[in-house]
């Protein structure tokens, strides 16, 4: 579903990420995690077709993001850190321009932005200006756009940045159910506790180069500790 | 071409929501404000394009040659203007707009987002220049009974020049981003300041305009028509268009047509290989611009060595405000502007034709100089428009910090008062003695503007940072441009309505100390209390000038939730 192959982006003379070389399967989530500065949100970015890799390709659902950017980006739910919303949009009008955008047709988006607005506590305020919302409601409504398309891939970076806990179960919650229905999740975060609950692999990425890959039982037979927990794993991989 | 009209969309809606949730009679009284100026400005164009083509048309045979000559260089002006502006916000709509990832990130192609973002960078960049030489060129029309043609050619003819100019920038920034290092995005608009700055410069000095209205000059009658004649270079896409609305003026409407349609022709290919080239650049140099910053420059100066005869919080304040201005490059294109506009202010001072004048010259020397104090009091008030009035809104969303902090509000304030005060107190100051040595005025004028000057600069900039605290913008895509709100066209009102106190309070006594000293003569009981009464009502509206705007800004400030 998705698949990094020797993926590199440099900024000037700093390798941001380094050749980096990664599968995820259907119905599988990726939790990828990594100090600041990692490259964690260069990654994704280049992944949603923000940022045009310096070599390397990303393939989404087998197709290349840098030869078909369009037909890639129609498969994948792009969910950025600090998403940019349209201050003088409402809710409702914020979704609809993302609906277009993504040929949604008029009765799937009566039912789709209904179903999405209820699901992410937004109906009641869905026809005010999204400048009178919270930063977390923004962070709400940026995930149910992505959702509104039914996208086979979701590319997230830090879904739980701003979000009330009961946001949080929910988010979690749908993110499984998702991945049980195929959709491939390929998230970015610091919550340890969240990638520990729901991802099924976990990548590290460290100074732009990927560390250490797998199942959260072969990180732990990576660095030889039984018992550790991610946050341990993660810092015997990264301190200095 | 849906795709580009849902892109569109977002703009079009925040357009229409403007209005529709906030304070309605806030928003009727700044649309009633700027509408009443706007309209005002535009009929003082209309007003004084009429009256000087009526004055040419009353000149046979020289008049027609004067209002072409006359049209050409608005012409050439109105198009250069539309590519500077547009330059300027086709870098920001194309890379540096907030919603770039956003829309990136959507199953739509590049160039359509670059089609869309065109689109809105034509607009915004000529809307205004538009609006603003209509009342010229429809002078043309009234003066020369012009028919409907004219009208009909004088649009078709603006939209060809705007689409050209704004294909040019364009293609012109799509390229430069992709050779110039994309981490030194932002540091181009140095680049482009430094461009303007010498289109501008030498645009004057080749036009010189002082010579049109000096016939002096030119040997004879016959060089100086021959000189007002010289068409201008076939090649310019302006040189069309007045080609075009010089036929349409005198009927010649086949004429028209041909020159109206090559401009068109070169419209059509300037958006085709704009577009081509966009489909083939615009993404990759896009990606380059999201890259880190890279400084241009590397400045060493760190402050440390006088950050102990500061108080804390006040070296702190002042050291983060210098290295801010001096690390954002892009503050730099506007110290080239100021720079500009120093230069060409001198250089007019410098080449009055005041021998020729029928006035004696020692009148007309120290007139202008009076006269100077209010020009260079409107220039300290544009330059602290667009520095001292911002410098609360450029701490946009980092201002929490300031309310955090233990200083107080009013400490504050002032500081960014002092910051600005001294660099602008010693430009001005600049401006009038130099001005004054280029008139060679008397010593009492040179002691008076340059006394006058000493008590304008803190009043200006105590308004500048007193409207900007009431007023602020933390939100603003670039805060310096907060200056076109309402607060900042405020600002320059009371600014306005200041200096021209000053001036109209000091004219009089002015007039008769000048007037007792070149016929050698004393002044009278009457005219001494003239003389002191008007001095001290100066020295008191520049205190008020000073304590009233800052007092408010503290008082809105502290009211303002964060």
């Amino acid at each position: 579903m998705i698949e990094l192959k020797n993926l590199s982006k440099k900024y000037g003379n700093l390798l941001a990420v380094d050749t980096l070389n990664l599968r995820v399967s259907k119905g599988e989530i990726f939790g990828f995690i990594g100090p600041n500065g990692a490259g964690k949100t260069t990654t994704i970015n280049m992944m949603g077709g923000v940022l045009a890799p310096t070599s390397g390709a990303v393939m989404i659902c087998g197709i290349n993001m840098a030869d078909q950017p369009e037909h890639a980006k129609r498969k994948i739910g792009f969910i950025p850190d600090r998403a940019y919303l349209y201050e003088k949009l409402t809710g409702m009008e914020f979704l609809k321009f993302i609906a277009d955008l993504y040929d949604v047709d008029e009765d799937r988006f009566l039912k789709k932005s209904q179903e999405k607005l209820d699901m992410f506590f937004l109906s009641d305020r869905s026809n005010e200006l999204i400048e009178s919302y919270s930063h977390g409601m923004k962070q709400r409504l940026v995930m149910a756009a992505a959702l509104l398309h039914d996208p086979q891939v979701i590319v997230v970076d830090e879904p739980m940045v701003g979000l009330d806990p009961l946001a949080i179960k929910m988010v979690k919650d749908h993110f499984k159910h998702l991945a049980d229905e195929g959709v491939t999740i390929f998230m970015s975060t610091h919550t340890l506790k969240v990638a520990e609950d729901i991802c099924d692999k976990i990548g590290i990425i460290h100074k732009g180069t990927l560390i250490a890959t797998g199942t959260y039982e072969d990180l732990r037979r990576n660095v030889h500790a039984e018992g550790a927990d991610l946050e341990q794993i993660f810092i015997r991989l990264t301190e200095p | 071409m849906k795709d580009i009209v849902t892109l569109l969309r977002p703009r079009i809606f925040s357009f229409k929501n403007k209005g529709l949730f906030k304070n309605d009679r806030g928003r009727r009284v700044k649309l009633f404000l700027f509408g009443t100026i706007g309209i005002c400005f535009w009929g003082g164009i209309f007003a004084t394009s009429l009256r000087v083509l009526i004055y040419f048309k009353e000149i046979s045979e020289l008049g027609d040659i004067l209002a072409y000559k006359l049209l050409s260089m608005i012409l050439l002006t109105f198009f250069s203007l539309l590519i500077f502006s547009s330059i300027l916000t086709s870098i920001s709509k194309l890379y540096l707009s907030r919603d770039l990832s956003l829309v990136h990130s959507m199953p739509v192609s590049s160039f359509k987002i670059f089609i869309a973002r065109s689109i809105e960078s034509t607009l915004d960049s000529s809307w205004m220049v538009i609006v603003y030489t209509l009342p010229i060129f429809m002078s043309y029309g009234i003066v020369y009974q012009a028919g409907f043609f004219f009208y009909w050619d004088m649009i078709m003819v603006i939209l060809s020049l705007v689409i050209i100019a704004s294909s040019t920038s364009v293609i012109l920034v799509v390229l430069v981003v992709n050779f110039v290092p994309a981490s030194r995005m932002r540091n181009m608009s140095i680049f482009f300041g430094l461009c303007f700055f010498l289109i501008l410069f030498f645009a004057v000095r080749f036009l010189q305009p002082e010579r049109l209205v000096d016939p002096e000059v030119f040997s004879t009658a016959l060089v100086y028509l021959k000189s007002l004649k010289t068409p201008a270079p076939p090649y310019l896409p302006s040189t069309w268009a007045c080609d075009s609305l010089k036929a349409a003026l005198s009927g010649h409407i086949q004429h028209g047509m041909f020159h109206t349609a090559l401009s068109w022709t070169w419209a059509g290919v300037m958006v085709f290989m704009a577009i081509i080239i966009a489909d083939a650049v615009y993404f990759k140099g896009l990606s380059k611009a999201h890259t880190a910053h890279v400084r241009l420059f590397r400045n060493r100066f760190s402050g440390i060595h006088f950050r102990g005869l500061l108080p804390g919080p006040v070296g702190a304040f002042i050291f983060k405000e210098i290295r801010t201005f001096f690390r954002d490059q892009t503050q730099w294109s506007q110290l080239f502007l100021i720079a500009a506009l120093v230069v060409l202010y001198l250089y007019n001072f410098n080449a009055l034709p005041l021998e020729k004048a029928p006035i004696k010259t020692v009148y007309l020397q120290n007139l202008l100089s009076f006269l100077n104090m209010g020009l260079a009091g409107f220039v300290l008030t544009a330059i602290t428009a667009r520095f001292a009035y911002p410098a609360v809104s450029i701490e946009r969303e980092a201002f929490w910090l300031v309310k955090s902090v233990p200083i107080t509000l009013r400490r504050y304030l002032w500081i960014k008062f002092f910051i600005y005060f001294l660099p602008l107190l010693i430009l001005t100051e600049i401006l009038i003695i130099a001005t004054n040595i280029l008139l060679k005025v008397t010593p009492f004028m040179m002691a008076l503007s340059t006394a006058t000057i000493f008590f304008l600069v803190p009043g200006v900039v105590a308004m500048g940072i007193g409207f900007g605290a009431a007023y602020p913008d933390f939100k603003a895509d670039n805060p310096a441009q907060t200056v076109t709100s309402f607060g900042g066209i405020l600002f320059m009102m009371v600014c306005a309505g200041y200096i021209g106190a000053v001036i109209f309070l000091e004219a009089g006594p002015v007039y008769n100390i000048f007037m007792a000293d070149i016929k050698e003569r004393g002044l009278t009981v009457f005219e001494w209390t003239w003389v002191t009464g008007s001095f001290f009502l100066v020295f008191v509206l520049s205190i008020a000038a000073i304590i009233i705007p800052m007092k408010f800004g503290e008082k809105r400030l502290s009211e303002l939730k964060v």
